[in-house]
């Protein structure tokens, strides 16, 4: 099967900076993927190349089969730098994009009214957008973005700026359109987020990629250093097992994280721990993709980087 | 529809239907033509109340019997100056109604004799409003010593006296010690004026085809102006309205989404011929206006159709020209501020033909005249201004090069803009400076 969007080779640079490097890249047609990267990691320049707003230096780039220009009117596209027409109606804007994007006449205004409804707006089709609150904007670009009904629709921080429950209506959305088939990539630096909803995950960081795969996959090519352990007495001390340095609980929860030393075995801890006390239940925490991400970039580039990319990470 | 075209479309709607535009480029120049037609005449009706009151006169008795059959016969103060005015002013029903209004002189005074001894008393009654005026004609004024004497005629009036009224009284007194004067040497006054009333010149250009054709000195003036002053005016504010629309794309961040849907190219032609309706609206707003205005008034033999037909021309390629160079200064910048030290050097040349006017129609064919009409962008404007101007023929070689030079600027133009356009909408932060445009242009 032809995925969605093939990148190989790909380089772009502006001037002295090397934006992104030598890419490969595929997402799955149907795939919810998330393209995931620090700030600065080269997500945005790869999407542009993706819309084919610019052009890559070097490679190729296939998006839905075709080139990324001929694919166009097939994408859809949130950019991370949000922008409306302030004087114009919110009606009016939505369908100056859908007929950019090939949609006319009756079959649009339809869909536009449809999709309000959806997102909880009814009432703003004929309200001019600098009247809104910076919630609905994001809305109605969202709107912009799907109202053609894309093959592929790319969202690059959906959620940035958004309120909790405007982010649950953006994200039942997303939800169903990749559940009607379509291929969504889906670009944050807040890597939690993809963790929740996205089958797969490619990874990039200063200019290159660093993990692609699912997310199944990706965790366990980690080597798994938290285990969670509740025990059935709760002043129990799990101090003295040996390797293990126990991690403070913050959450006030029954249950207890201890992290595995270097070169500790996991199994023999598990063993240890049962041995000591009894237990309702215990298991070998999967890394989250903040902890799979920072340990990459211990790997690739050293501790002093990924110490870097964690306070930027905990910053964000 | 192609893409293009709905940029276009919502280009040129987003500009020429709104409030902002129908208010500043159509019913403010429709309020100015009428503010002229209608407002101005009434205005000067009104302001011509009749002069009234009591006019104290320390004269001899010819001069108060002179003065007292001038102000009767209501004599316009500037019937001369009116009189010695071009054809075209005399006979323009505008201008004719309004001298005509001026013409009219009613007054509904009373003369009143009055000694020098009594002088300080009758001004006192002019300052406090129980006289509405004091004249004083010395005797030495009227003798034959007037020219060598110092002496003057004095007029007092009150604070409030209207200006028109102040030259009535001035004018008439002058004309009547001067009528006394040709009197007291025996001669009739009235033979006197028509002796030396200069004759009216008719001036007739003799081309070398044979043709005759009568010169119109005002017109040979204002036209070239006109027709440049349209081109300028249409091409200039839509121009304007493309920097701040694209400014205001990149501003808003918008331009990411535009370019998601369309490519660059296609984005700049839809803007660039979006605001070409928008620029062909004001053309045909103030031009049409203008003929209106001579179809009115029986004048429209003043423009052959030959120069509608070069001002289309010349137009399109104003247009082209200033559109592209707008495009690409509003892509490169964020903020209008921004925009201005890029458009600055561009405006130094092309504000030499509005300096350049009064040579450049006095002399259409000079060198510096020739020179510029090859060399864009200067073209359109000079050239429209050559040929209307020129009471000769331009050669047709000058016109098809300047054609040729001008249509191939236009064509490099949009495509140097193309370039910029490209890279600049997407930068961000500091503008670019003018060197660093080329250096996009070059890079493509």
């Amino acid at each position: 099967m032809t995925g969605a969007v093939e990148i190989r080779g790909v380089s772009k640079s502006f001037g002295e900076t090397k934006a992104v490097i030598d890419l490969d890249l595929d997402v799955p047609t149907g795939s919810l993927c998330g393209f995931l990267g620090p700030n600065g990691a080269g997500k945005s320049t790869t999407i542009r190349m993706l819309m084919s707003i610019i052009h890559a230096d070097e490679g190729s780039v296939q998006v839905l089969g075709t080139s990324a220009l001929k694919a166009k009117d097939r994408i859809g596209y949130l950019p991370e730098e949000r922008g409306v027409y302030r004087k114009m109606k919110v009606g009016g804007f939505v369908e100056y994009i859908g007929k950019l994007k090939g949609v006319r006449g009756s079959v649009l205004r339809k869909r536009i009214n449809e999709w309000l409804e959806r997102v909880e707006l009814p009432e703003i089709r004929n309200r001019r957008c600098e009247e809104l609150s910076k919630g609905m904007q994001q809305k109605v670009q969202f709107l912009a973005a799907i109202i053609h009904e894309p093959e592929l629709i790319i969202l690059d921080e959906p959620f940035s700026g958004l309120d909790p429950v405007n982010a649950r209506v953006i994200g039942r959305i997303i939800d169903e359109l990749h559940q009607q088939g379509r291929t969504i990539l889906f670009s944050t630096h807040v890597l939690p987020q993809a963790e929740k909803i996205c089958d797969r995950i490619v990874m990039i960081d200063q200019g290159m990629k660093v993990l692609d795969g699912t997310v199944c996959s990706i965790q366990e090519q980690f080597d798994p250093r938290v285990i969670r352990v509740e025990p059935v007495d709760s002043n129990c001390n799990l101090s003295r097992i040996s390797g293990t340095t126990l991690i403070e609980n913050t959450n006030k929860d029954t249950h207890l994280l201890m992290r595995l030393n270097d070169n500790i075995d996991a199994t023999e801890v598990l063993k240890q721990i049962v041995q000591t006390t009894p237990v309702r239940g215990i298991e070998i925490v999967k890394p989250t993709l903040d902890e799979v991400f920072i340990e990459q970039v211990a790997r690739s580039r050293g501790q002093e980087a990924a110490l870097q990319v964690r306070e930027e990470m905990f910053h964000a | 529809m192609p893409k293009t075209l709905v940029v276009a479309w919502r280009e040129f709607r987003h500009t020429a239907m709104t409030k902002a535009f129908l208010i500043g480029a159509i019913i403010m120049p429709l309020l100015m033509m009428g503010l002229f037609i209608v407002v101005m005449p009434l205005m000067m009706e009104a302001n011509t109340t009749p002069m009234t009151g009591t006019v104290a006169i320390i004269a001899p008795l010819d001069v108060l019997e002179e003065f007292q059959t001038r102000i009767s016969s209501n004599e316009n103060p500037n019937a001369e100056i009116i009189d010695q005015l071009p054809d075209i002013v005399a006979q323009d029903p505008i201008a004719s109604a309004m001298l005509n209004q001026t013409r009219k002189n009613e007054t509904n005074i009373v003369l009143k004799s009055a000694k020098l001894s009594e002088i300080e008393t009758l001004k006192e009654d002019v300052r406090i409003g129980d006289m509405a005026a004091l004249i004083v004609v010395p005797e030495v004024l009227l003798s034959d010593q007037a020219s060598r004497s110092d002496e003057r005629l004095e007029l007092f009036i009150p604070s409030s006296f209207s200006p028109n009224h102040t030259d009535l009284l001035s004018s008439a007194i002058a004309k009547s010690v001067v009528d006394v004067r040709l009197h007291r040497l025996g001669h009739d006054p009235s033979e006197m004026h028509a002796m030396v009333k200069r004759p009216r010149i008719t001036a007739t250009r003799l081309a070398n085809n044979g043709g005759e054709k009568a010169d119109n000195e005002v017109a040979r003036r204002i036209i070239p102006m006109a027709f440049m002053m349209l081109l300028w005016i249409a091409t200039f504010t839509s121009g304007n309205y493309l920097l701040t629309t694209t400014i205001e794309e990149k501003g808003n961040k918008v331009m990411e989404v535009l370019l998601s849907a369309v490519s660059p190219l296609q984005l700049l032609g839809g803007k660039i011929l979006g605001q070409a309706g928008v620029s062909l609206i004001m053309l045909l707003m103030y031009g049409g206006a203008a003929m209106a205005g001579l179809v009115t008034f029986a004048l429209l033999d003043l423009i052959p159709v030959s120069y509608l037909l070069y001002l289309i021309a010349y137009f399109t390629m104003a247009y082209f020209m200033i559109a592209s160079i707008m495009a690409a200064v509003g892509s490169a910048v964020t903020e209008l501020r921004d925009a201005q030290s890029l458009i600055g050097p561009i405006m130094i040349i092309l504000i030499i033909p509005l300096a350049l006017w009064p040579i450049l129609s006095e002399h259409p064919n000079a060198l510096v005249a020739t020179i510029s009409s090859f060399t864009p962008p200067l073209i359109p404007f000079v050239m429209i201004l050559r040929i209307t101007a020129s009471t000769e023929t331009i050669a047709a070689w000058q016109i098809i090069l300047s054609m040729v030079i001008g249509f191939a600027a236009v064509l490099g133009m949009i495509w140097g803009c193309a370039r910029v356009f490209r890279i600049g909408v997407l930068m961000q932060g500091k503008p670019p400076s003018f060197l660093q445009l080329i250096r996009w242009i070059r890079q493509g």
